[in-house]
Protein backbone atom coordinates (compact mmCIF):
# COMPACT_ATOMS: atom_id res chain seq x y z
CA UNK A 1 0.00 0.00 0.00
CA UNK A 2 1.36 3.45 -0.98
CA UNK A 3 2.39 5.65 1.83
CA UNK A 4 4.06 8.41 0.10
CA UNK A 5 6.19 8.79 -3.43
CA UNK A 6 8.51 6.33 -1.88
CA UNK A 7 7.48 4.31 0.55
CA UNK A 8 4.84 1.67 1.10
CA UNK A 9 3.60 0.35 4.63
CA UNK A 10 4.04 -3.29 5.36
CA UNK A 11 1.62 -6.19 4.43
CA UNK A 12 -1.00 -6.79 6.78
CA UNK A 13 -0.62 -10.39 8.56
CA UNK A 14 -3.39 -12.39 8.44
CA UNK A 15 -3.52 -15.97 10.84
CA UNK A 16 -1.54 -18.56 9.94
CA UNK A 17 -5.14 -20.75 10.53
CA UNK A 18 -5.34 -23.84 11.47
CA UNK A 19 -4.00 -25.97 8.55
CA UNK A 20 -0.57 -24.71 8.22
CA UNK A 21 1.54 -27.46 8.26
CA UNK A 22 0.22 -28.03 4.86
CA UNK A 23 2.93 -25.62 3.80
CA UNK A 24 5.03 -25.40 6.81
CA UNK A 25 6.04 -29.04 7.74
CA UNK A 26 4.39 -31.18 5.21
CA UNK A 27 6.05 -34.14 6.31
CA UNK A 28 4.41 -34.20 10.16
CA UNK A 29 1.36 -34.64 8.61
CA UNK A 30 2.35 -37.45 6.32
CA UNK A 31 2.35 -35.58 2.84
CA UNK A 32 6.12 -36.84 2.21
CA UNK A 33 6.33 -36.78 -1.49
CA UNK A 34 6.80 -33.33 -2.23
CA UNK A 35 9.32 -31.82 -0.27
CA UNK A 36 12.18 -33.51 0.48
CA UNK A 37 12.83 -32.30 4.18
CA UNK A 38 10.89 -29.66 6.15
CA UNK A 39 12.70 -26.94 6.86
CA UNK A 40 14.55 -26.07 10.53
CA UNK A 41 14.24 -29.68 11.42
CA UNK A 42 18.02 -29.75 13.08
CA UNK A 43 18.74 -25.67 13.61
CA UNK A 44 22.64 -26.90 13.71
CA UNK A 45 24.06 -30.11 12.38
CA UNK A 46 24.12 -32.75 15.26
CA UNK A 47 26.92 -34.30 14.49
CA UNK A 48 29.22 -31.30 14.96
CA UNK A 49 28.07 -30.43 18.30
CA UNK A 50 28.26 -32.11 21.45
CA UNK A 51 26.79 -30.03 23.81
CA UNK A 52 23.19 -30.51 22.66
CA UNK A 53 20.64 -29.06 25.03
CA UNK A 54 17.23 -29.54 24.84
CA UNK A 55 14.49 -27.08 25.62
CA UNK A 56 10.53 -28.20 26.54
CA UNK A 57 7.52 -26.61 27.25
CA UNK A 58 4.14 -25.50 25.94
CA UNK A 59 2.07 -22.70 24.74
CA UNK A 60 -0.57 -22.02 26.57
CA UNK A 61 -4.23 -20.20 26.01
CA UNK A 62 -6.12 -18.13 28.37
CA UNK A 63 -8.12 -20.94 29.55
CA UNK A 64 -4.66 -22.67 30.39
CA UNK A 65 -5.13 -25.54 28.19
CA UNK A 66 -1.61 -26.13 26.76
CA UNK A 67 -2.46 -25.73 22.68
CA UNK A 68 -0.96 -28.20 19.64
CA UNK A 69 -2.12 -26.69 16.62
CA UNK A 70 0.90 -23.73 17.23
CA UNK A 71 3.98 -23.68 15.21
CA UNK A 72 7.11 -22.45 16.29
CA UNK A 73 9.84 -20.64 14.78
CA UNK A 74 12.86 -20.17 16.59
CA UNK A 75 16.20 -18.18 15.25
CA UNK A 76 19.98 -18.17 17.24
CA UNK A 77 23.21 -17.77 17.02
CA UNK A 78 26.07 -20.43 17.19
CA UNK A 79 27.85 -20.99 20.65
CA UNK A 80 30.50 -18.15 19.71
CA UNK A 81 27.81 -15.50 19.45
CA UNK A 82 27.86 -15.69 15.57
CA UNK A 83 24.80 -15.72 13.38
CA UNK A 84 26.30 -17.23 9.94
CA UNK A 85 23.83 -18.61 7.03
CA UNK A 86 22.97 -22.05 6.86
CA UNK A 87 22.14 -22.42 10.52
CA UNK A 88 20.39 -21.64 14.02
CA UNK A 89 16.97 -21.89 12.38
CA UNK A 90 14.54 -24.12 13.95
CA UNK A 91 10.99 -24.83 13.22
CA UNK A 92 8.61 -27.32 14.78
CA UNK A 93 5.58 -27.96 16.87
CA UNK A 94 4.52 -29.61 19.63
CA UNK A 95 3.31 -33.30 20.35
CA UNK A 96 -0.13 -33.65 19.34
CA UNK A 97 -0.92 -35.74 22.80
CA UNK A 98 1.49 -34.22 24.99
CA UNK A 99 1.11 -31.23 23.87
CA UNK A 100 4.84 -30.41 24.57
CA UNK A 101 7.49 -28.67 22.37
CA UNK A 102 11.29 -30.10 22.48
CA UNK A 103 13.83 -27.71 20.86
CA UNK A 104 16.93 -29.92 20.37
CA UNK A 105 19.91 -26.97 19.89
CA UNK A 106 23.19 -25.91 20.89
CA UNK A 107 23.15 -23.46 23.93
CA UNK A 108 24.53 -19.53 22.01
CA UNK A 109 27.13 -17.19 23.11
CA UNK A 110 26.64 -13.96 24.41
CA UNK A 111 26.40 -11.42 21.37
CA UNK A 112 28.06 -8.24 21.36
CA UNK A 113 26.54 -5.97 18.24
CA UNK A 114 28.48 -3.48 16.30
CA UNK A 115 27.29 -0.66 18.29
CA UNK A 116 28.76 -2.53 21.11
CA UNK A 117 25.72 -3.38 22.73
CA UNK A 118 25.90 -6.39 25.50
CA UNK A 119 23.23 -9.46 25.12
CA UNK A 120 22.92 -12.49 27.15
CA UNK A 121 22.63 -15.67 25.29
CA UNK A 122 19.02 -15.92 24.05
CA UNK A 123 16.94 -17.35 20.77
CA UNK A 124 14.41 -15.43 19.07
CA UNK A 125 10.70 -17.62 19.07
CA UNK A 126 7.79 -16.54 16.63
CA UNK A 127 4.71 -17.78 17.54
CA UNK A 128 1.68 -18.52 14.74
CA UNK A 129 -1.59 -20.22 15.17
CA UNK A 130 -5.26 -20.06 14.43
CA UNK A 131 -6.27 -17.01 16.30
CA UNK A 132 -3.14 -15.56 16.58
CA UNK A 133 -3.95 -12.75 13.68
CA UNK A 134 -0.13 -11.76 13.59
CA UNK A 135 2.19 -14.25 14.84
CA UNK A 136 3.92 -13.21 18.28
CA UNK A 137 7.41 -12.83 19.22
CA UNK A 138 9.20 -13.24 22.01
CA UNK A 139 12.96 -14.28 23.22
CA UNK A 140 14.34 -17.31 25.15
CA UNK A 141 17.04 -16.72 27.93
CA UNK A 142 18.66 -18.76 30.26
CA UNK A 143 18.30 -19.14 34.35
CA UNK A 144 22.25 -19.72 34.42
CA UNK A 145 24.15 -17.16 32.66
CA UNK A 146 24.82 -13.66 33.66
CA UNK A 147 21.28 -11.58 32.74
CA UNK A 148 22.08 -8.47 34.22
CA UNK A 149 23.85 -6.39 31.21
CA UNK A 150 21.25 -7.45 28.62
CA UNK A 151 19.75 -4.83 26.30
CA UNK A 152 16.87 -5.97 26.02
CA UNK A 153 15.48 -7.02 29.45
CA UNK A 154 17.24 -3.79 30.73
CA UNK A 155 14.25 -2.21 28.60
CA UNK A 156 11.79 -4.52 30.20
CA UNK A 157 12.85 -3.76 33.53
CA UNK A 158 10.69 -5.53 36.05
CA UNK A 159 11.43 -8.23 37.31
CA UNK A 160 8.08 -10.65 36.97
CA UNK A 161 7.93 -9.94 33.27
CA UNK A 162 11.49 -10.68 32.74
CA UNK A 163 10.68 -13.98 34.12
CA UNK A 164 8.42 -14.63 31.75
CA UNK A 165 11.18 -14.73 29.17
CA UNK A 166 13.85 -17.15 31.14
CA UNK A 167 14.10 -20.66 31.08
CA UNK A 168 14.72 -22.85 33.86
CA UNK A 169 17.10 -25.27 34.49
CA UNK A 170 16.17 -29.15 35.12
CA UNK A 171 20.09 -30.25 34.68
CA UNK A 172 23.10 -29.56 32.48
CA UNK A 173 21.34 -29.68 29.10
CA UNK A 174 17.45 -29.47 29.82
CA UNK A 175 15.44 -26.15 30.18
CA UNK A 176 11.74 -25.48 30.33
CA UNK A 177 10.53 -22.39 28.70
CA UNK A 178 6.55 -22.73 28.27
CA UNK A 179 4.62 -19.87 26.89
CA UNK A 180 1.40 -18.33 27.94
CA UNK A 181 -0.74 -15.73 26.20
CA UNK A 182 -2.96 -15.00 28.60
CA UNK A 183 -3.48 -14.56 32.33
CA UNK A 184 -1.15 -14.02 35.39
CA UNK A 185 1.70 -15.09 33.70
CA UNK A 186 1.06 -13.85 30.41
CA UNK A 187 4.49 -13.86 28.39
CA UNK A 188 5.98 -10.34 26.87
CA UNK A 189 5.51 -10.38 23.63
CA UNK A 190 8.22 -8.00 21.71
CA UNK A 191 7.84 -5.53 18.98
CA UNK A 192 10.74 -6.41 17.59
CA UNK B 1 24.00 -0.23 12.76
CA UNK B 2 20.62 -0.53 10.58
CA UNK B 3 17.62 -1.03 12.16
CA UNK B 4 14.47 -2.17 10.97
CA UNK B 5 11.34 0.51 10.08
CA UNK B 6 9.20 0.47 13.23
CA UNK B 7 6.11 -1.53 12.54
CA UNK B 8 2.85 0.36 12.17
CA UNK B 9 0.14 -1.22 13.90
CA UNK B 10 -2.86 0.71 12.23
CA UNK B 11 -1.85 -0.65 9.30
CA UNK B 12 -1.92 -4.27 10.91
CA UNK B 13 -4.65 -6.83 12.27
CA UNK B 14 -6.37 -6.23 16.02
CA UNK B 15 -5.16 -8.81 18.15
CA UNK B 16 -8.24 -9.47 20.02
CA UNK B 17 -10.85 -8.70 17.05
CA UNK B 18 -14.22 -10.68 18.96
CA UNK B 19 -15.66 -11.44 15.73
CA UNK B 20 -12.84 -13.93 15.48
CA UNK B 21 -13.68 -16.06 18.24
CA UNK B 22 -10.51 -17.91 17.79
CA UNK B 23 -8.76 -14.92 18.88
CA UNK B 24 -9.99 -14.05 22.36
CA UNK B 25 -8.56 -16.91 24.25
CA UNK B 26 -5.22 -16.52 22.17
CA UNK B 27 -4.43 -12.67 21.88
CA UNK B 28 -2.44 -11.50 24.65
CA UNK B 29 -4.09 -8.77 27.00
CA UNK B 30 -0.58 -6.34 27.37
CA UNK B 31 0.84 -4.38 25.15
CA UNK B 32 3.93 -5.37 22.80
CA UNK B 33 7.22 -3.99 24.60
CA UNK B 34 9.00 -2.48 21.77
CA UNK B 35 12.56 -3.28 21.37
CA UNK B 36 15.28 -1.37 19.14
CA UNK B 37 16.97 -3.59 16.43
CA UNK B 38 19.89 -6.21 17.08
CA UNK B 39 21.93 -8.08 15.51
CA UNK B 40 19.77 -10.68 16.21
CA UNK B 41 16.68 -9.41 14.69
CA UNK B 42 18.30 -7.87 11.75
CA UNK B 43 19.62 -11.58 10.19
CA UNK B 44 17.85 -13.87 9.34
CA UNK B 45 18.12 -17.82 8.14
CA UNK B 46 19.14 -17.45 4.61
CA UNK B 47 17.54 -20.79 2.72
CA UNK B 48 19.72 -22.05 -0.43
CA UNK B 49 17.54 -22.29 -3.78
CA UNK B 50 18.82 -26.13 -3.95
CA UNK B 51 16.63 -27.10 -1.48
CA UNK B 52 13.46 -25.82 -4.31
CA UNK B 53 12.89 -28.96 -6.54
CA UNK B 54 11.48 -27.90 -10.30
CA UNK B 55 8.03 -28.37 -9.53
CA UNK B 56 7.93 -26.84 -6.03
CA UNK B 57 5.58 -24.00 -7.53
CA UNK B 58 3.76 -26.32 -9.69
CA UNK B 59 0.98 -26.93 -7.70
CA UNK B 60 -1.06 -28.38 -10.51
CA UNK B 61 1.96 -31.21 -11.25
CA UNK B 62 3.44 -31.55 -7.47
CA UNK B 63 1.35 -33.62 -6.43
CA UNK B 64 0.22 -35.39 -9.20
CA UNK B 65 -0.25 -39.23 -9.56
CA UNK B 66 0.35 -41.69 -12.65
CA UNK B 67 0.09 -38.18 -14.72
CA UNK B 68 -3.62 -37.39 -13.79
CA UNK B 69 -4.24 -33.85 -12.90
CA UNK B 70 -6.10 -32.16 -10.22
CA UNK B 71 -9.78 -30.82 -10.76
CA UNK B 72 -10.52 -27.39 -10.82
CA UNK B 73 -9.56 -23.93 -12.69
CA UNK B 74 -6.03 -23.72 -13.09
CA UNK B 75 -4.58 -20.38 -12.16
CA UNK B 76 -1.80 -18.43 -11.97
CA UNK B 77 -0.63 -16.34 -9.08
CA UNK B 78 2.47 -14.07 -9.19
CA UNK B 79 4.04 -10.60 -7.89
CA UNK B 80 7.11 -9.32 -6.29
CA UNK B 81 8.31 -9.27 -2.84
CA UNK B 82 9.74 -6.26 -2.11
CA UNK B 83 10.83 -3.75 1.25
CA UNK B 84 9.01 -0.60 2.27
CA UNK B 85 10.47 1.20 -0.52
CA UNK B 86 9.72 -1.12 -3.20
CA UNK B 87 13.39 -2.69 -3.40
CA UNK B 88 12.87 -6.01 -4.75
CA UNK B 89 14.16 -9.10 -2.22
CA UNK B 90 16.24 -11.85 -3.53
CA UNK B 91 16.42 -14.92 -2.03
CA UNK B 92 13.43 -14.42 -0.11
CA UNK B 93 11.48 -18.01 0.95
CA UNK B 94 7.55 -17.98 0.11
CA UNK B 95 5.95 -20.54 1.48
CA UNK B 96 1.75 -21.18 0.25
CA UNK B 97 -0.61 -23.27 1.55
CA UNK B 98 -4.36 -23.39 0.54
CA UNK B 99 -7.31 -25.45 -0.06
CA UNK B 100 -8.40 -27.40 -3.48
CA UNK B 101 -11.48 -26.92 -5.99
CA UNK B 102 -14.02 -28.00 -3.30
CA UNK B 103 -12.55 -26.20 -0.24
CA UNK B 104 -10.77 -29.27 1.27
CA UNK B 105 -7.23 -29.24 3.09
CA UNK B 106 -5.78 -32.10 2.78
CA UNK B 107 -4.96 -32.15 6.56
CA UNK B 108 -5.96 -35.01 8.73
CA UNK B 109 -7.91 -31.77 10.77
CA UNK B 110 -10.57 -30.22 7.95
CA UNK B 111 -13.60 -31.58 8.96
CA UNK B 112 -15.79 -30.59 6.03
CA UNK B 113 -17.65 -33.06 4.27
CA UNK B 114 -16.34 -32.67 0.53
CA UNK B 115 -13.57 -34.33 -1.42
CA UNK B 116 -9.79 -34.20 -1.40
CA UNK B 117 -8.18 -34.76 -4.21
CA UNK B 118 -6.08 -37.16 -4.90
CA UNK B 119 -3.93 -35.34 -7.08
CA UNK B 120 -3.38 -32.35 -5.31
CA UNK B 121 -1.71 -31.75 -1.96
CA UNK B 122 -2.13 -27.64 -1.69
CA UNK B 123 1.36 -26.70 -0.59
CA UNK B 124 4.39 -24.98 -2.75
CA UNK B 125 7.61 -22.87 -2.01
CA UNK B 126 9.57 -20.62 -4.51
CA UNK B 127 12.76 -18.60 -3.15
CA UNK B 128 12.87 -14.87 -5.65
CA UNK B 129 15.82 -14.41 -7.71
CA UNK B 130 17.27 -10.81 -8.24
CA UNK B 131 14.27 -9.10 -9.54
CA UNK B 132 12.10 -10.32 -6.40
CA UNK B 133 9.47 -11.80 -8.81
CA UNK B 134 7.69 -15.22 -7.88
CA UNK B 135 5.27 -17.53 -9.66
CA UNK B 136 3.12 -20.30 -8.49
CA UNK B 137 0.92 -22.13 -11.12
CA UNK B 138 -2.48 -23.75 -9.19
CA UNK B 139 -5.68 -24.12 -8.81
CA UNK B 140 -8.29 -21.93 -7.65
CA UNK B 141 -9.30 -22.74 -4.30
CA UNK B 142 -12.76 -23.26 -2.88
CA UNK B 143 -14.39 -20.90 -0.48
CA UNK B 144 -15.03 -23.09 2.71
CA UNK B 145 -17.73 -23.69 5.93
CA UNK B 146 -15.81 -23.03 9.32
CA UNK B 147 -17.38 -22.85 13.22
CA UNK B 148 -17.11 -19.20 14.71
CA UNK B 149 -20.26 -17.18 15.18
CA UNK B 150 -22.09 -20.52 14.12
CA UNK B 151 -21.17 -21.62 10.62
CA UNK B 152 -19.35 -19.39 8.86
CA UNK B 153 -17.83 -19.44 5.13
CA UNK B 154 -14.08 -18.44 4.64
CA UNK B 155 -13.80 -16.31 0.75
CA UNK B 156 -11.40 -18.24 -1.41
CA UNK B 157 -7.76 -17.72 -0.02
CA UNK B 158 -4.03 -19.05 -0.38
CA UNK B 159 -1.85 -18.66 2.64
CA UNK B 160 1.13 -17.08 2.68
CA UNK B 161 4.52 -17.54 4.73
CA UNK B 162 7.85 -15.18 3.86
CA UNK B 163 11.26 -15.13 5.06
CA UNK B 164 13.12 -11.99 3.65
CA UNK B 165 16.74 -11.39 4.81
CA UNK B 166 15.96 -10.78 8.30
CA UNK B 167 13.69 -12.63 11.57
CA UNK B 168 12.70 -9.45 12.19
CA UNK B 169 11.27 -8.76 8.42
CA UNK B 170 8.92 -12.29 8.81
CA UNK B 171 5.17 -12.07 7.56
CA UNK B 172 2.67 -14.64 7.41
CA UNK B 173 -1.01 -13.35 5.80
CA UNK B 174 -2.98 -14.45 2.94
CA UNK B 175 -4.04 -13.11 -0.21
CA UNK B 176 -7.95 -13.11 -1.35
CA UNK B 177 -9.57 -12.71 -5.03
CA UNK B 178 -10.66 -9.76 -6.46
CA UNK B 179 -14.58 -9.91 -6.75
CA UNK B 180 -14.97 -12.57 -4.39
CA UNK B 181 -18.12 -11.32 -2.43
CA UNK B 182 -17.16 -13.31 0.92
CA UNK B 183 -14.09 -10.75 1.60
CA UNK B 184 -16.27 -8.43 3.22
CA UNK B 185 -18.15 -10.81 5.39
CA UNK B 186 -14.58 -12.40 6.56
CA UNK B 187 -13.81 -11.66 10.09
CA UNK B 188 -10.34 -12.39 9.53
CA UNK B 189 -9.99 -10.01 7.20
CA UNK B 190 -11.95 -7.20 9.19
CA UNK B 191 -9.68 -7.40 12.10
CA UNK B 192 -7.84 -5.83 9.28
CA UNK B 193 -9.33 -1.78 11.01
CA UNK B 194 -7.97 0.17 7.69
CA UNK B 195 -9.65 0.04 4.48
CA UNK B 196 -6.44 0.43 2.26
CA UNK B 197 -4.52 -1.90 3.93
CA UNK B 198 -7.75 -4.52 3.89
CA UNK B 199 -7.63 -4.31 0.18
CA UNK B 200 -4.00 -4.99 -0.22
CA UNK B 201 -4.31 -8.26 0.57
CA UNK B 202 -6.58 -8.78 -2.10
CA UNK B 203 -4.67 -10.67 -5.17
CA UNK B 204 -6.04 -8.83 -8.69
CA UNK B 205 -6.73 -10.40 -11.97
CA UNK B 206 -3.89 -9.61 -14.63
CA UNK B 207 -4.89 -10.18 -17.94
CA UNK B 208 -1.19 -9.13 -19.18
CA UNK B 209 -0.15 -12.65 -17.80
CA UNK B 210 -3.36 -14.85 -18.47
CA UNK B 211 -2.83 -17.20 -20.68
CA UNK B 212 -6.26 -16.22 -22.28
CA UNK B 213 -7.29 -19.78 -23.93
CA UNK B 214 -5.67 -21.72 -20.41
CA UNK B 215 -5.89 -20.07 -17.72
CA UNK B 216 -6.22 -16.42 -15.66
CA UNK B 217 -3.69 -15.40 -13.77
CA UNK B 218 -3.82 -12.99 -10.51
CA UNK B 219 -1.33 -10.51 -9.26
CA UNK B 220 -0.16 -9.85 -5.36
CA UNK B 221 2.59 -7.51 -4.44
CA UNK B 222 3.88 -8.21 -0.85
CA UNK B 223 5.33 -5.59 1.06
CA UNK B 224 8.49 -7.01 3.88
CA UNK B 225 9.91 -4.22 5.97
CA UNK B 226 12.83 -1.82 5.77
CA UNK B 227 15.88 -0.91 7.36
CA UNK B 228 16.50 2.75 8.75
CA UNK B 229 20.38 2.68 7.33
CA UNK B 230 21.03 6.37 9.10
CA UNK B 231 19.32 8.88 11.50
CA UNK B 232 18.73 11.06 8.45
CA UNK B 233 16.79 8.75 6.52
CA UNK B 234 14.97 8.12 10.03
CA UNK B 235 14.13 11.49 9.97
CA UNK B 236 13.26 12.03 6.78
CA UNK B 237 10.56 9.10 6.91
CA UNK B 238 8.51 10.85 9.59
CA UNK B 239 9.04 7.98 11.67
Amino acid sequence: MKHSDNFFDETPFQTAGPFLHIGCSPNLIGINNIFKNDLGVFPFEKEKHSNIISISGSVFDGNSEALNDVMIETWQCNDKGEYLDGQGFARFVPNEETKKFTLKTIKPGAVIGLDGKFQSPHILMSISSRGINMNLNTRIYFEDDDLSNDTTLSIINQKDKINTLIAKKIDKFNYIFDVYLQGNKETVFLDI
Amino acid sequence: MKSLIRRNFDKQPIANYPDYKSSSLRAPKNKKIYIPSSISEISGPKFNKNIIGKLDNDLTLNYSHNNKVPIGQKIIVHGKIVDQYYKPIEGALIEIWQANASGKYLHPNDQNDVPIDPNFCGSGRYITSSNGYYEFRTIQPGAYPYPNRGIEWRPMHIHFSIFGKSFGQRLITQMYFQGDPLIKLCPMINSIPNKKAKKSLIGSLDLSLSETDKLLAYKFDIILRGYNQTFFENRKEGL
